[in-house]
């Protein structure tokens, strides 16, 4: 049946909007296409290799699938759960992956809702003459590419050039060359050093972003409802406590997901400051996927951890919006 | 009816957009024949257009122009295409290309690619019309020419020997100013090295500020380990299987863990990721590092002070002769999918098999050479009176073994042996813990 004969078609196009019709469809049409081709079709296609022991270098069928790159359908899956000492080594660096990342997270999201959500009470309450130079000066590193922040926090904690270790130094009088990044044995409560060195610089480019929200959504918090708290008598605690922060639960809920999310995702800086070193300590799940997707071109293996990843955000977020789930109007 | 119009246009614009992408077909001439003993042949005097692939390196690049330049002079119906790429690029512009068939005639690969590529069936076997096995092997060193020979088939030629052990940079003013003299004689032990290298070193407050010996990087640690597991008597590869949990590979652990007892290094503070060897050895953080001699072209423009007073030291052999293990180097491979195959092998074999213009090339590249006929004789005096610091190396690359066909060498070397070993070398790990961590995980990578 030709297209133009095909009732939905020929509803689609007649009628008394049609000219209205016909031109929301060649809008639409070439985004719907530019989808399918970037994001539509790389999905898809990312999906299926993770059922393939699929490798670039090798010559496959259709799409690269089938022939030297065979189907293996859950097998990359299972190899997953292998939890033996003699598992191969990207099942063993896979579990490493996902407990540093799950900590990694653990640490990034309370610690940047512990300072975001302070300064963005003091940025709000000062005068707003120097507020916009704060709200600046905290937003910078945002807009301040992730590779340029790794390097810059490198310097910091270089062993022999580093300025955390010269001012150890200075205050010592000794020359002081404690690898930060590199030291295996330095573990603090059972934390590697290494990523507490990684989620300084991580918190240190990220924090602008959550305060500019979290100052948004303080100043969309009417002036008449915390009137009345002050008119029945409550404190400036009990107006924070009682009026503001249940107030700001969306907006709390929003930001630990969202950081939740790009905490899941790190990668750049974790990539330039310790490239997954000392002996794992810092190796996040995105750069195990990208070392065995693209250096090590088992790409199979990588789609298959990359739909792990995507599981876990996406349970991890449902959890967090349940548990977190406030209806208000104000 | 205009607008039908318009609609049509539009969709046909956005499909030939969308088919349009490929790359351009690569020559002027109707399809070539199946890969078979002899490659494709063009009938003779027809136009033809090779594209050749390589990665950034303008001296690699300048060699390859001005040979180009003199085959298309001797062959006017041949016309030469470069497209390079950054070396991360170009890695994985392959990976994406070979499967979509859009890859050049001609590929410039690192000999430990070339096999995963060839098994893939990317890559097309030199025909024996061009030059037989046998005939290669005569031709050339055995370590470069390793990696291109993938089950008793040949699959490219290398132009370059890589070479990351054997000798090392050395400093010789920081020698003279702490006396040690050893090493004007040569190194014949262990032990007369490490009476040099300890002076060398300087540490302050306990910690240290220049290292003897810099041999912990990535590099450094993977080709040492594996050369003195060979001069131990040992053979880590053998079909297929990896062995390095012996007596050899304890012997070569401790060896290496000696080097660092007695102050050579601080395996802490250098290693990869802090004070990388080139970086160091020209920053003279370090007095003698374990690095190629494709450092010194990197780096003299920059340090050509401490690149003056640098020699390369041959390192004392633990065996009857200085065997160790090389990674194959720099070559050419033609594609299984062009359609020019015989033009672009005779183009290769241009460039690679005629001692004249291997050794231009070497000397352009400022390489090591793969072809015996550019290590000894005139040839041989060329390359030294050009670079003075290949001398050392040109006395013992007939020693060098290809480091052997691993499903994926960088994994090998980068994600195994560096790391376990430098954990090893760091005091976290026994010996014996690091030798079973690094077989069972080499040997899982061939599964």
């Amino acid at each position: 049946m030709a297209l133009s004969t095909w009732p939905g078609w020929q509803r689609l196009f007649s009628g008394r909007d049609s000219a209205k019709k016909r031109f929301v469809a060649l809008a639409i049409i070439p985004l719907l296409l530019f989808m399918v081709f970037w994001t539509v079709f790389p999905l898809l296609w990312g999906s299926a290799l993770a059922f393939f022991d699929y490798s670039p270098r090798r010559m496959g069928g259709f799409l690269g699938f089938g022939g030297d790159n065979p189907f293996v359908g859950l097998q990359n899956f299972q190899k997953m759960l292998y939890s033996s000492p003699d598992a191969p080594l990207e099942v063993q660096q896979f579990h490493t992956g996902v407990k540093t990342t799950l900590l990694f997270v653990t640490l990034v999201v309370p610690l940047n809702l512990l300072v975001t959500l302070p300064l963005a009470f003091m940025i709000e309450s000062v005068n707003k003459r120097v507020k916009g130079i704060f709200r600046t000066l905290f937003f910078l590193p945002v807009l301040a590419p992730s590779v340029g922040v790794a390097i810059m926090w490198g310097y910091v904690f270089h062993p022999q050039r580093g300025l955390l270790n010269a001012i150890l130094g200075g205050v010592t009088g000794k020359l002081v060359a404690i690898n930060w990044t590199g030291d295996p044995s330095l573990v603090v409560a059972g934390i590697p050093v290494a990523l507490f060195a990684v989620i300084v610089a991580y918190l240190w480019q990220d924090l602008g972003y959550n305060m500019v929200i979290f100052i948004a959504a303080l100043q969309g918090i009417p002036q008449t409802i915390k009137d009345a708290a002050l008119i029945d008598g409550a404190n400036s605690w009990q107006l924070l406590t009682r009026i503001v922060i249940p107030l700001l639960m969306p907006t709390i809920l929003l930001t630990a997901i969202l950081t939740m999310i790009s905490a899941f995702q790190v990668f750049d800086i974790v990539q330039v400051m310790t490239d997954g070193g000392p002996q794992g300590q810092t190796q996040v799940l995105l750069l195990h996927i990208y070392n065995y997707a693209f250096r090590y071109q088992k790409m199979g293996w990588a789609a298959a951890v990359s739909i792990v990843m995507f599981l876990m955000i996406l349970s991890i977020s449902l959890l967090q919006n349940r548990l977190l789930n406030t209806e208000l109007e104000y | 009816m205009k607008t039908k119009l318009f609609i049509s246009l539009m969709v046909l614009a956005l499909l030939l957009a969308a088919c349009g992408g490929g790359t351009k077909p690569a020559a002027d001439q109707p399809a070539g024949q199946p890969a078979g003993d002899s490659a494709p042949a063009q009938p003779a005097g027809e136009k033809v257009t090779l594209r050749v692939w390589t990665h950034q390196n303008s001296s690699f690049n300048a060699g390859y122009e001005a040979l180009a330049a003199e085959y298309m002079k001797q062959n006017p119906n041949v016309n030469i295409v470069f497209e390079t790429f950054d070396y991360d690029t170009y890695i994985q512009t392959l990976q994406t290309a070979l499967p979509a068939k859009t890859e050049a005639d001609i590929l410039q690969m690192f000999g430990s690619w070339v096999c995963s590529y060839a098994e893939g069936g990317n890559l097309a076997e030199m025909p024996a019309s061009v030059a037989s096995l046998e005939e290669v092997k005569g031709k050339l060193l055995d370590a470069p020419l390793g990696g291109y020979i993938c089950d008793g088939k040949l699959y490219g030629i290398p132009q370059e020997f890589n070479i990351e052990y054997g000798a090392v940079l050395f400093n010789t003013r920081i020698a003279d100013e702490v006396g040690a003299t050893n090493y004007k004689d040569g190194w014949a032990t262990w032990d007369e090295a490490i009476e040099d290298l300890q002076k060398m070193a300087v540490v302050q407050d306990g910690v240290m500020t220049r290292a003897g010996l810099h041999f912990t990087g990535s590099d450094g640690i993977a080709t040492m380990f594996h050369s003195l597991y060979l001069q131990y008597g040992g053979q880590y590869l053998k079909d297929s299987t990896y062995t390095v949990n012996t007596p050899e590979g304890l012997k070569t652990l401790e060896l290496m863990k000696r080097l660092v007892d007695v102050g050579l290094v601080d395996p802490l503070l250098f290693n990869d990721e802090e004070n990388w060897v080139g970086d160091s050895y020209f920053a003279e953080t370090s007095a003698a590092g374990l690095i190629g001699p494709w450092a010194i072209p990197e780096y003299s423009g920059d340090f050509a002070d401490v690149a003056a007073v640098t020699i390369y030291q041959p390192l004392p052999s633990v065996g009857d002769t200085p065997v160790f293990a090389a990674a194959s180097g720099w070559g050419l491979t033609v594609s299984a999918n062009s359609k020019v195959q015989q033009a672009a092998w005779d183009f290769v074999k241009f460039v690679t098999l005629d001692s004249a213009n291997a050794l231009q090339w070497n000397l352009a590249s400022g390489t090591l050479p793969a072809l015996k006929d550019n290590i000894k004789g005139e040839n041989a005096q060329k390359l030294v009176s050009e670079f003075p610091y290949f001398e050392p190396f040109l006395g013992f690359l007939e020693y060098g073994q290809y480091e052997g066909q691993f499903p994926d060498r960088d994994f090998v070397w980068y994600e195994v042996v560096y790391p376990e070993v430098l954990n090893y070398l760091q005091g976290n790990a026994t010996a014996e813990e690091t030798l079973a961590t690094i077989e069972n995980a080499v040997q899982g990578s061939f599964k």
